[in-house]
């Protein structure tokens, strides 16, 4: 099935396709509350697009991915930009989340995983989230959603059509949308400091902490 | 009830069939499968949707817990093969599902031909289930049972029967009909199905012509490159034959304007007898090219390393090994039926099998279990 086969090195073209550039700002944003020295945990690092962002702002970066060449090209990439000890990817998905001690993480992030796990995942990883952040820390999320407006809803599958084949045929990457993901997040006990979406409401960056502030 | 299930499987059949080139994610998770209680075995599949469906209508009757894993709606096979079915995926089922508390036990029976892209010493290590390979097709599920767990030779074993074979012709034809459709005119346009009728029994006869054809010309087979060979002139032949056949019967019923039409099927005709003759094997999955043979892998043993555990006889989908019980190592009796699915050397515990080709390149066994088949073509 060569259809299928993976494309990891054409990856970061077709998300900036996917997301018609959008996606850089919105990272740079995102990665926005980290600070010097902090211990970062990136779920779902990829090819370290979130990852090296928070290096460069200082910090102490874990970068988890499922897919062993992307993380090739990150550690290659951590190389030339000469910050290797200040990064470590691993191999593991996010049910070996239970590995890391509790409170172990100042920052946690994740940009463009979550919409790729399935929603007995999704629980485990938001319970596993909550376990290993410490207690002032914060949960950085970017993804992709299905928005709860039915127009924008139709909107955006109808712009989504033409740029997904596009982005197949010339990178054979995809990328699929979440729904509900506030809700779940609320569920499992942990609380949304901040919300923002774009127009079209497809693209989230939520900032979420382990309790409200009292 | 039960015509409505009849009819609702005989359309997903046709549909995902006819669509099968692309995958259909189905819900992964936990299920349960009759009435299972915390003794029962505990089965895993892939989220293809159409694998689910045939698994549960196969097994009717059973009682067992179910766990799709995640291969991003692929078979079982492709998926294990291409990397999307992975340790990663069995981990994750088995920790997010909540298995762990259904059950009083930690095995978990996964399908035989899952084995080329999960090891069961990972998954050991990782979770402490342990890993039994199951048969090969779900209808075989009910007799595994019965024996105890054990698999009969013909339970391992990929056939790749008539049936099967035609179920990828016609995706293939499928597919084609879409991109051809728009360049060669209208759905119903005499000349497309004439041209699609061709394809199909063209390709059907290089596909039915393969066994006949192993046993007949054998001996040319194994030489270095059998490209220009009796047999490959005689399928020729039968389907040059047939092609001049669907061009006289074109002209016929088609009589209109035929003098540059007749040139343009001659051609057209020849080129597809030509393209299919020209990778004939190669464009088959249970045969393997002639064009390029001193290029491709085959297993190798290192009987050094070998002690002669059999895991490889356990997870061979075409026999190809018997375990020597007197000396401890394993003998590969049936090299030439062996698919390279790579099965037994991702499950191989010392690591004593390998890829080899004819001018002597090595795959190393860490390799394959890192990038599956994925790279076989372009590794260096």
């Amino acid at each position: 099935m060569k259809i299928l086969e993976s494309a990891p090195y054409r990856y970061d073209k077709g998300i900036k396709i996917l997301t018609l550039g959008k996606i850089d700002k919105a990272y740079d944003r995102l990665v926005d509350p980290i600070k010097k020295d902090d211990k970062v945990l990136d779920i779902g690092c990829g090819t370290g697009m979130l990852s090296f962002r928070a290096v460069l702002k200082g910090a102490n970066v874990t970068g988890i991915d499922i897919n062993p060449e992307m993380l090739e090209i990150a550690r290659k990439r951590s190389e030339e930009l000469k910050i290797k000890e200040k990064i470590e990817f691993l191999e593991m998905g996010v049910a070996e989340l239970d590995h890391f001690e509790n409170d172990s993480f100042d920052v946690i992030m994740s940009g463009l995983c979550f919409s790729e796990l399935s929603e007995d995942e999704i629980t485990f990883t938001l319970n596993q989230v909550k376990r290993i952040l410490s207690k002032e820390g914060q949960f950085l999320l970017a993804d992709e959603i299905k928005s709860r407006s039915l127009f924008k809803r139709i909107i955006n599958w109808f712009l989504r059509i033409p740029l997904v084949i596009i982005t197949y045929i010339l990178t054979q990457t995809t990328s699929r949308a979440i729904k509900n993901i506030e809700q779940r997040i609320t569920g499992s006990g942990l609380v949304i400091q901040s919300r923002k979406s774009n127009f079209l409401d497809n693209f989230v960056e939520l900032i979420i902490i382990k309790e409200g502030k009292k | 009830m039960r015509i409505s299930y009849y009819i609702y499987y005989g359309l997903v059949t046709i549909v995902e069939t006819l669509m099968r080139m692309f995958p259909f994610p189905a819900k992964t998770g936990y299920q349960r499968i009759g009435n299972p209680d915390e003794n029962s075995p505990v089965l895993l599949t892939c989220n293809f949707h159409l694998t689910i469906l045939r698994l549960k209508k196969a097994t009717r009757g059973l009682n067992y817990h179910l766990l799709v894993a995640n291969s991003k709606g692929i078979n079982v096979w492709c998926a294990a093969t291409g990397d999307s079915l992975n340790n990663h995926s069995v981990v994750s089922v088995i920790k997010t599902s909540g298995i762990e508390d259904k059950v009083n036990h930690k095995n978990i029976i996964l399908p035989q031909l899952a084995a080329p892209g999960i090891e069961s010493k990972v998954i050991q290590k990782r979770v402490g289930w342990k890993i039994l390979w199951g048969p090969v097709d779900a209808k075989d599920i009910l007799d595994y049972f019965e024996a105890n767990f054990e698999k009969s030779a013909e339970m391992k074993q990929v056939e790749f029967r008539f049936v099967q074979r035609i179920e990828m012709a016609i995706m293939w034809i499928f597919l084609a009909a879409i991109v051809l459709m728009p360049i060669w005119g209208p759905l119903f346009k005499l000349e497309a199905a004439f041209l699609l009728a061709q394809i199909c029994l063209i390709y059907f006869l290089a596909l039915i012509s393969f066994p006949l054809f192993e046993r007949i010309f054998l001996k040319e087979v194994e030489k270095k490159k059998a490209f220009l060979t009796l047999g490959n002139l005689v399928v020729f032949l039968i389907n040059l034959v047939y092609a001049s056949i669907g061009v006289v019967l074109y002209v016929v019923i088609y009589q209109k304007d035929y003098s540059w039409m007749l040139l343009r099927w001659c051609i057209v005709s020849f080129l597809l007898v030509l393209l299919v003759n020209m990778e004939l094997k190669g464009s088959s999955s249970t045969y393997k090219s002639d064009s390029h043979a001193d290029k491709l892998f085959d297993v190798e043993i290192d009987l050094e390393k070998c002690r002669g555990t059999g895991i490889c006889v356990d997870v061979c989908p075409r026999n190809c090994y018997v375990l020597d019980t007197e000396k401890k190592k394993i003998t590969m009796p049936r090299k030439k039926y062996c698919v390279q699915c790579s099965a037994c050397i991702v499950q191989c515990p010392f690591d004593a099998l390998y890829f080899m080709n004819r001018k002597g390149d090595i795959i190393k066994p860490e390799t394959v279990r890192k990038f599956k088949l994925n790279l076989m073509g372009k590794r260096n």
